[in-house]
């Protein structure tokens, strides 16, 4: 893929008249009111049809599953094509239509892709890649629509980048489930989620290096769960994070995903970084949305204020940080195309490729919208003027997800592994 | 029931428009170019007409250049079933464009024809019009309501007039314009822009409707508006009472 075809400008264009109509008159409110993001991010998901094309998804890839466990594994896997290759036709348009709206979203509102992502990104494929099919139909689904908001639940207070070492919270058995207790912080969409996926060990007494790690799916409501208020922060207001209490959380085994303790490989900490890996792969995208934003905003910007008699955008200053922006959008769409490719053709990156991917595109939303703020003077640090929220919005992409410093040692110990 | 709606391409109406220097048009690089917005708001009339009366359906024609295919398959996405592009690269007057279409329903003999009361480049408002006089329908111009009977044989067209709402009827076939406020157009899908792929997209050239040289209108030059002169502001009730008399000569 080179270039967006018709069919993928044409959403485009349909995304942006919707953000124009939907989104920007109510910006204000979003970023700075105390409205959440998700009756919007529901009106978007039903008009494009979001909504029945996941259902549809959905649907085949249960019904397989379900002829795959009923037949016992061998004859259905030699006489159907399994699902990578039904997808892996080189069709580009399924994960560029997913892209899409990501990177339309994040020109004005990045907050509300780190909203859905988590919900119907993260929390639905933690659910999906872990659980039963019974689980999945009752917990992924209305995830995947928007009808359910969820949350992935993973840092604590005293743990981030290390998340499994220092892991306070706990799992013990009961009777024929367990009792749950923990607190977990900076959690997205944590004070609404009607789903959490609550990540912690099974304590049986030995030392906590050794834990298993599991998750299991909560649902609001739930006696000794928490779910504070909105967190105060930076940016992002239009994403709400969290911090989640349980205190003697009983839950029966029905709700721990895969419903075994050794779901290994698909659980465990495979399962958790599998999940992270999905999750950087979304950066490429919202940082190409921030960028593009940023440039036509200040190629604007640069055309129309005049200073010592003419146009900024005449001294070369101002021509270097328009010139850099654009190489970090070309960058971007770069990577973003290839994220499609690979999608289309069945393949995903590895590790540590993700890493880099999400590395690169964090530093340059960051910076792209630094030097937009820049370029706008003291406009630029006013509210009234989008870099300056974009500039806020995009720093998390260099902590949430993985930090950078975290990315970096993993590209690292890649490169010096071979 | 069959519906025809023609559509055109235009500029976006969002976008700013520059006239050449030598007044022969409008500057087209970089312009965005979409469906006109009347003829959007006849394209969701008639998908409307076509999910609550089940078996409709809803035919494309756009006459203009190749890339027009654009607007046409954004049709399809919206939920069209059919599209047809007679080409030409050369702008049509409105008669002409007319004369057209009347080739077009002749040998699709559609039900009704749902057109855009005009279209926002040259605001002509005459191609639906000379159309029905030429076919010899009846026509319901500036719709903001279309209804149908039980039968589907007649349509009621509630239409916006000078000092109030007017309603007509006719039985079909006809020709009903819409007006601004009859819907709000729908966005394209992404299942209606998966399988707006497959849909016919038909091309002919517009020397197979022997119209060649009949344009009876001819756009000698394009200017753009004067600029508004700037504001001024003053300081008493009295002395723009004053200027309301003496410069403006309003009172
Ligand atoms: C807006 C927002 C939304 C979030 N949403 C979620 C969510 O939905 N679910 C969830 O579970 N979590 C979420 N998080 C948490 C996020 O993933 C963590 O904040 C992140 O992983 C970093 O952990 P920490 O904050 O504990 O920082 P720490 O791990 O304490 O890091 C502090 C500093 O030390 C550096 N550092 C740490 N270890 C090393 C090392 N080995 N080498 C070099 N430097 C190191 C870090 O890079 C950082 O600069 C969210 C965070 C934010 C800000």
């Amino acid at each position: 893929m080179i270039e967006w075809n018709e069919q993928h400008l044409m959403l485009q264009d349909a995304v942006r008249k919707f953000v124009d109509t939907e989104i920007k008159p109510n910006l204000e409110e979003l970023e700075h009111g105390d409205t959440p993001p998700y009756d919007v991010l529901r009106k978007m998901v039903r008009t494009f049809g979001i909504d029945a094309m996941q259902r549809m998804r959905f649907e085949k890839q249960i019904a397989r599953e379900k002829a795959l466990a009923a037949s016992g594994d061998g004859a259905v896997a030699a006489s159907e094509p399994p699902r990578k290759a039904v997808e892996g036709d080189g069709d580009t348009m399924g994960p560029a239509l997913q892209l899409i709206p990501i990177i339309e979203l994040c020109r004005y509102c990045p907050g509300m892709v780190t909203a859905m992502g988590v919900s119907a990104g993260l929390t639905s494929a933690a659910i999906l890649s872990k659980g039963t099919i019974r689980q999945k139909e009752k917990w992924a689904l209305p995830l995947l629509t928007l009808e359910k908001i969820g949350s992935w639940a993973i840092t604590e207070p005293g743990s981030g980048s290390d998340a499994f070492g220092s892991m306070q919270s706990s799992a013990k058995r009961r009777g024929d489930g367990y009792v749950l207790n923990g607190s977990k912080t900076f959690i997205t969409n944590g004070p609404y989620a009607d789903t959490i996926v609550f990540i912690c060990k099974l304590d049986e007494g030995n030392e906590p290096r050794e834990r298993k790690i599991l998750h299991f799916v909560l649902d609001r409501g739930m006696p000794g769960l928490v779910q504070s208020k909105p967190l105060r922060k930076m940016g992002m207001h239009s994403s709400p994070t969290g911090q989640l209490f349980l205190e003697d959380v009983f839950v029966e085994r029905e709700r721990l995903l895969g419903e075994s303790e050794d779901a290994a490989g698909r659980g465990g900490r495979a399962g958790a970084k599998a999940t992270f890996s999905m999750e950087r792969s979304g950066v490429a995208a919202m940082a190409l949305g921030i960028v593009s934003q940023c440039l036509e905003l200040c190629t604007e910007y640069a055309r129309t204020r005049v200073q010592f008699g003419r146009p900024i955008g005449e001294f070369q200053l101002i021509q270097a940080k328009l010139a850099k922006m654009e190489v970090a959008r070309m960058n971007l769409q770069n990577l973003v195309f290839r994220q499609i490719e690979l999608s289309a053709h069945g393949k995903g990156m590895s590790m540590a490729e993700a890493s880099a991917c999400k590395l690169y595109s964090a530093g340059a939303a960051v910076e792209v919208a630094l030097e937009a703020v820049q370029l706008f003077g003291g406009n630029g640090y006013m509210a009234e003027y989008q870099v300056e929220q974009l500039a806020r919005d995009a720093k998390v992409l260099q902590i949430y997800g993985g930090t950078d410093e975290i990315q970096i040692s993993q590209i690292a110990r890649s490169l010096l592994s071979h | 029931m069959k519906i025809l709606v023609p559509i055109k391409r235009v500029p976006d109406p969002q976008t700013n428009i520059a006239v050449k220097p030598d007044g022969s048009g409008i500057v087209t690089d970089n312009v965005k170019f979409v469906i006109n917005p009347f003829c959007e708001i006849a394209l969701e009339e008639a998908l409307r007409v076509k999910e609550q009366q089940g078996g409709a359906e809803v035919v494309l024609v756009s006459i203009g250049p190749k890339v027009t295919q654009e607007q046409l398959r954004t049709g399809l996405a919206m939920g069209a079933d059919r599209a047809m592009l007679v080409v030409a690269e050369e702008e049509l007057d409105p008669a002409t464009a007319a004369t057209v279409l009347k080739k077009i329903v002749e040998a699709e003999s559609p039900d009704l024809v749902l057109a855009g009361k005009q279209s926002i480049d040259d605001d002509a408002n005459q191609v639906g019009q000379i159309l029905a006089s030429s076919l010899d329908w009846p026509q319901a111009t500036f719709a903001s309501k279309v209804e149908f009977s039980a039968d589907k044989k007649e349509v009621t067209v509630t239409r916006e007039v000078d000092g109030g709402l007017e309603q007509v009827a006719f039985a079909l076939p006809g020709i009903v314009t819409t007006d601004l406020r009859l819907n709000e157009p729908r966005y394209a899908s992404l299942p209606g822009i998966m399988k707006a792929r497959k849909k016919e997209l038909k091309e002919v050239p517009l020397a197979d409707y022997g119209v060649a040289g009949a344009a009876k209108v001819k756009t000698h030059k394009m200017a753009p508006p004067p600029k508004r002169s700037a504001g001024r502001k003053v300081e008493t009730v009295q002395e723009l009472v004053g200027l309301l008399h003496t410069e403006a000569k309003l009172i």
